[in-house]
């Protein structure tokens, strides 16, 4: 007997239903800005055989890899393992692809005595123990990033494991808030639980396979429809990064090779290059996560998530290379050449989708950090603030100014006014960098410039990237001017800097930090 | 006698209550909505219901003259003056996307443009410490600006003005030295006394952008109504769901702005006390949007703020959930699956079954087809249904799937009221609730056709239908109370709290929340004033009101720890976790006053006397079956009818699947209860 599209359509929209409740529930409950105003999370309810019933939109760079965790543990343990009522996580760069802070939780889900499927969410929690508060710019292997788990359980027949968690908070430097957000992401797990025993309660295990493998064919043979659209050929598109933080002279390759034919897109990576001693490593899952944001830009943008996307890419990335690393290989800023290779991907599809596509964005986090101790209350500080920038222009508009960067989802700056209340800081200026948007026939959007002057002596971290490749135009327009930071301008003992690890600076130093800006599109003329 | 009457002037009709208070009678009544001048069409309205001006003692309305200046960008023409430095802010506007798959993403357009924002010398500190003084000389040179460019609104913004005002007071007095009372002057401070700038400064453009409309409009409403010799004050609903008299709206416009839609969720904690049932969701189905809000406690969902067209205000608004599902909603197929919405027909050519020229099935020509509309009382009996053009419409899709027409309907209108249902926990899951812990009241033209479905989709065995359901907002109105909130912002960690300064922060509220009452009118004994302090855990940025009793003494040296206890248990109630022993952060205090307002005692209509029965087939579960067809006149108080029945009324039609049981209630509401079998019917 078929389904009935009716009870399929349903089904589907109560699936998309319960991870929207299970992001809300992460969310809504979390500890830190990291999560709540940032999203740095993602959310997805997997079925038994981890494929994704349902997945919210969160963080873009997360996209259909969580199901990695659920299958690496039943790898690992046998599927014997999973038991009513546990909870786990697991942290590992090398299976989520991430850096130690991404922990991803995940509970097994039972309708009666049956396991039906999972619950997991991942989130970004603050300090995991790494040698520098919040995360080394500076480190050289994974064991200087903090504490690393493999599949552990956090809770066990629904009971919290004191034993565990007293481990995870003797190693975090902000335990309160690490365990906070530990219990938001239970909390997840719990909403994802209930939503789906319901549905399985409601419509059995038979009929919610039925409408699943129904759901999941219409998604791939809408993306197989939007793929074929796309003419066939070969489409490259090559990026440097900066360097890696360490060796600082070396900039890295980045190159995607796009292959269309028919129905089928290859996503290439191999190019890229080896593995390096900086925290630039990622994980395989978290390379084809990115590839597939790209993938999606451009394919599939207003589809949603299922086991059914990405039927027709196929992802190819090399061991060994930056974005398949291997253990010890550091990856706290994992995200740099994801970010990149997202836009390289765009780049490379351009004469194939002109109307689709946009010149680069400004293109990194371009992270500002200090810490030290407040003069004003004697208790320690640290700050992690993440800098919008130029997006690029497209046929029809220009590009827009001052928006946060694509890997880091719905981000929003903080208010001057929070950061000196809470921070021995003062915000001078905080403005669009004028013209620094590329030229065109569509302008590319600008980046700003944000002036701080210290009112304590305090430790600096920076990680700013794309000066040797900024923002590029496409058809003619221009890049956007690279980014530019500059301590103490102007005196004597001004400085140049876009990458480092806590450089003591002192009251009345001053900071100015100009994000890049976007690429124009079309030549003027 | 004397009359009250409420008024909810929407962007197509405008709805009106009266209430007369000799006789305990309510009447509904709808006119066109007279868009190029709102105020013409209140008196239009007024004329429409034929009561005598001088009979009028109490009059209320919303209107949507703010939201239509910022909706056609028509307001007035604002200069934004922030602190040097900062002027970008307005634009830059924090930096976050909303949509995270869009290559092409753009920010709402600003309602300033960059050309329009000056910068002013001077600085305060967090404390509120000055570090650089105000130059006056540049203010003075804003107000030339100002007078020379024909600016008609200019708006301050200085950082840490919440924390110290000093700067921002003295510009406001130099500009209005300079420029008189012909320019609308709005300081941030007075808006929004809250922490973070591009909010607070985002707050005040709204206000100064939409204020010189709203401010015209209520001077010619209050002019007529002395014209024509009513002497009652001009009350207006606020997107906190109080009221305020029109001499405060004047002031205070932007406060007004969500007027209309939360009239429905006021007339919800209205039904909710008179039917002691504490914990309600209101939802209202239009032509293409469903609109949900919740009531807990007998009291509405109050966030301390809300969005408008992409820009935030610090102000206290109802909390509406809105997404793209009603009768207008499209069904499509999309990859061999069905889908419906949030893509809708609109007004033109709207639903097929409307004769416009519509041919793409939608949820009304579903419920055409099924027989749950009757095509000659809708809207009244003005507007005839072409059932033929709905069932073509039907069978051309139903072609796609392998269902017949009527499965197709069915299936439709249940694919719609999952998603309304999936709406509704949204909401509930936001504050940690269940929603079948809740009734579920429905209005709008076709909440109470699609109500019992839904309520069967999230476990509500109750549903709700008021009187007037077309008119619900306006009602709700009469039934709403005079509210003023006022909030200070008072940063303390466990540590750096002081009592004394946090009692002198109550009694200022205090005293001015009092202050604000005596300029409402409202009497002594009808006055009450809450406070509440809105907390979190440390780095935490939600924060969550956790409210203070008048025995609360923030001097003892009990009174941390008891705050500390009820934010962990608001917390674990909200979200199912707490953390006892982390540390805690007061941010904000909160006060709200509130004003009783007389409410109507409505006895229900006399009942017209039992019709000629009619019965007709609808199709339930996939089956035609007779169903009793029932005019809402027809029903007396205490009337208990079975389902399946349809019941019309001019504005709403109810439908009472089988297995419910329809009564109506002693205030005239219909009441259904819903069958708990695990079937649901469809």
């Amino acid at each position: 007997m078929t389904i009935s599209p009716v009870t399929t359509e349903i089904i589907r929209s109560a699936l998309i239903q319960a991870a929207e409740d299970m992001n809300t529930t992460l969310i809504r409950s979390s500890y830190t800005p990291t999560i709540y105003e940032g999203k740095d999370c993602a959310v997805a309810l997997l079925d038994r055989e981890h494929r994704v019933l349902g997945q919210s939109s969160g963080l873009p760079i997360f996209l259909g890899n969580l199901e990695e965790c659920t299958r690496y543990t039943e790898g690992l343990f046998g599927a014997e393992v999973w038991r009513p009522g546990d909870v786990w996580v697991l942290n590992d760069s090398y299976i989520g692809g991430t850096h130690l802070n991404d922990c991803t939780v995940y509970a097994p889900i039972y309708s009666g005595d049956t396991r039906v499927g999972f619950a997991c969410s991942r989130a970004h929690w603050i300090d995991m123990g790494s040698k520098d508060p919040g995360g080394s710019m500076d480190s050289t292997t994974i064991y200087q990033e903090g504490l690393r788990m493999a599949p552990t359980r956090l809770v066990v027949d629904g009971r919290e494991q004191d034993d565990v968690i007293r481990l995870i908070a003797s190693n975090v430097r902000f335990p309160y808030e690490t365990l906070g957000d530990m219990r938001a992401q239970i909390a997840c797990a719990r909403m994802g639980e209930r939503r789906l025993s319901e549905l399985f309660a409601r419509y059995g295990e038979a009929t919610i396979e039925q409408a699943r493998a129904e759901f999941f064919a219409q998604t791939e043979k809408l993306e197989r429809q939007r793929v074929r659209e796309i003419p066939d050929g070969v489409y490259e598109a090559t990026g440097w990064l900066d360097n890696d933080a360490i060796d600082l002279g070396v900039p890295l390759e980045v190159t995607v090779r796009v292959t269309v034919e028919a129905d089928q897109m290859t996503i290439d990576l191999t190019q890229c290059a080896e593995q390096t001693i900086g925290p630039v490593n990622c994980g395989r899952s978290q390379a084809v996560s990115a590839a597939r944001v790209g993938y999606k830009l451009l394919v599939s943008p207003t589809v949603s998530l299922n086991g059914g996307s990405f039927a027709p890419l196929e992802v190819r990335v090399r061991d060994g290379s930056m974005l398949g690393a291997r253990e010890p290989a550091a990856c706290q800023y994992y995200y740099s050449s994801l970010g990149m290779l997202i836009d390289l991907i765009v780049r490379a599809l351009a004469p194939a989708m002109p109307q689709q596509v946009a010149a680069a964005s400004y293109g990194d986090s371009m992270i500002v950090q200090f810490a030290g101790e407040d003069p004003r209350t004697g208790k320690p500080f640290v700050t992690l603030e993440a800098t919008v920038g130029g997006w690029g222009a497209w046929e029809g508009s220009d590009g827009e100014t001052a928006l946060i960067n694509n890997v880091n989802g719905s981000l929003r700056d903080l208010p001057i006014e929070v950061v000196e209340t809470l921070y021995p800081v003062r915000v001078d200026r905080y403005e669009i960098r004028t013209e620094s948007g590329g030229a065109g026939r569509w302008r590319g959007g600008d980046g700003v410039v944000r002036q701080y002057t210290m009112l304590a002596d305090q430790d600096l971290s920076l990680w700013w990237e794309r000066s040797v490749t900024p923002a590029w135009g496409l058809f003619g327009g221009r890049a956007g001017a690279a980014p530019q930071v500059v301590l103490n301008p102007g005196r004597d003992d001004e400085r140049h800097l876009l990458k480092i690890n806590s450089l003591r600076v002192h009251a009345g130093d001053v900071l100015r930090c100009a994000s890049g800006g976007g690429g124009g599109y079309g030549s003027r003329d | 006698m004397t009359h009250r009457v409420a008024m909810d002037i929407g962007g197509t009709f405008t709805d009106v209550i009266t209430y007369d208070t000799s006789t305990a009678t309510l009447r509904a009544g709808k006119v066109l909505t007279t868009p190029g001048d709102l105020a013409e069409g209140v008196f239009a309205a007024l004329d429409h219901i034929d009561v005598r001006y001088e009979a009028i003692d109490f009059f209320v309305h919303g209107t949507t003259q703010g939201l239509n200046a910022l909706l056609q960008r028509r307001g007035a023409k604002v200069l934004l003056a922030t602190s040097e430095g900062i002027g970008d802010v307005y634009r830059i506007a924090r930096g976050n996307r909303d949509r995270l798959f869009d290559l092409h993403y753009r920010k709402p357009r600003p309602l300033v443009e960059r050309t329009a924002i000056e910068e002013i010398g001077g600085r305060l500190g967090p404390s509120g410490d000055q570090v650089r003084p105000l130059d006056e000389a540049g203010v003075r040179r804003v107000a030339a600006r100002v007078r020379d460019e024909g600016f008609t609104a200019v708006v301050v913004c200085l950082l840490f003005a919440y924390a110290d005002a000093r700067h921002e007071r003295r510009a406001g007095e130099i500009l209005r030295e300079e420029l008189g009372d012909g320019v609308l002057i709005v300081l941030s401070h007075e808006v929004a006394p809250e922490w973070r700038e591009y909010e607070r400064m985002s707050t005040a453009v709204l206000e100064g952008y939409t204020g010189p409309s709203v401010h015209h409009y209520l001077d010619r409403v209050e002019d007529r109504f002395a014209q024509r010799g009513l002497r009652v004050p001009v009350h207006v609903m606020q997107s906190s769901g109080g009221l305020v008299n029109a001499d405060y709206a004047r002031r205070h416009p932007l406060q007004t702005l969500l007027s209309g839609p939360v009239g429905g969720t006021m007339g919800s904690v209205a039904a909710a006390r008179l039917l002691q049932r504490p914990d309600v969701i209101c939802i209202d189905m239009g032509g293409t949007s469903f609109d949900v809000s919740l009531v807990m406690n007998y009291a509405p969902d109050v966030s301390p703020s809300g969005v408008a067209e992409g820009f935030p205000m610090l102000m206290p608004t109802i909390n509406l959930h809105t997404v793209g599902a009603g009768g207008g909603s499209l069904a499509y197929c999309e990859a061999g699956g069905l889908r419906v919405g949030p893509e809708s027909a609109g007004a033109d050519p709207g639903p097929a079954c409307y004769g416009r020229g519509g041919t793409q099935a939608t949820v009304t020509d579903a419920n055409c087809v099924l027989g749950r509309i009757d095509p000659d009382s809708f809207a009244g009996g003005g507007m005839g249904l072409d059932v033929d053009a709905a069932r073509t419409a039907l069978e051309r899709l139903s072609a796609e799937f392998n269902l017949t027409p009527l499965e197709l309907a069915a299936g439709i209108c249940d694919v719609s009221n999952a998603k309304m249902a999936q709406a509704i926990r949204t909401l509930t899951v936001e504050h940690g609730r269940e929603p079948s812990d809740f009734a579920l009241l429905a209005f709008g033209g076709a909440g109470p056709m699609h109500a019992a479905f839904i309520a069967t989709e999230i476990g509500v065995s109750e549903v709700i239908i008021p009187q007037n359901p077309g008119a619900f907002s306006a009602w709700g109105m009469l039934e709403a109370d005079v509210r003023r909130d006022f909030s200070r912002q008072f940063f303390a960690t466990g540590d750096s709290f002081d009592g004394t300064a946090l009692t002198a922060v109550l009694d200022e509220l205090r005293h001015e929340a009092w202050s604000a009452l005596d300029q409402q009118g409202v009497a002594e004994s009808e006055r009450s004033v809450e406070h509440a302090v809105a907390m979190r855990y440390e780095s935490q940025d939600f924060t969550l009101s956790v409210p203070l009793d008048s025995e609360d003494d923030p001097t003892q040296e009990s009174f941390q720890p008891t705050m500390r206890q009820r934010f962990a248990d608001l917390h674990r109630l909200r979200y199912g976790h707490a953390s006892p022993d982390a540390p805690v952060q007061y941010i904000t205090v909160r006060t709200t006053a509130h004003g009783l307002v007389p409410r109507c005692d409505a006895r229900p209509d006399a009942p017209s006397g039992p019709a000629e029965p009619i019965v007709r087939d609808v199709v339930f579960q996939g089956r035609q079956m007779p169903t009793r067809i029932t005019g809402r006149r027809e029903l007396a108080v205490g009337a208990r009818i079975e389902g399946p029945t349809v019941v019309h009324e001019d504005t709403a039609t109810t439908v009472v699947p089988p297995g419910a049981v329809l009564r109506v209630d002693p205030h005239g509401f219909l009441l259904l209860t819903l069958s708990a079998s695990e079937d649901s019917p469809r």
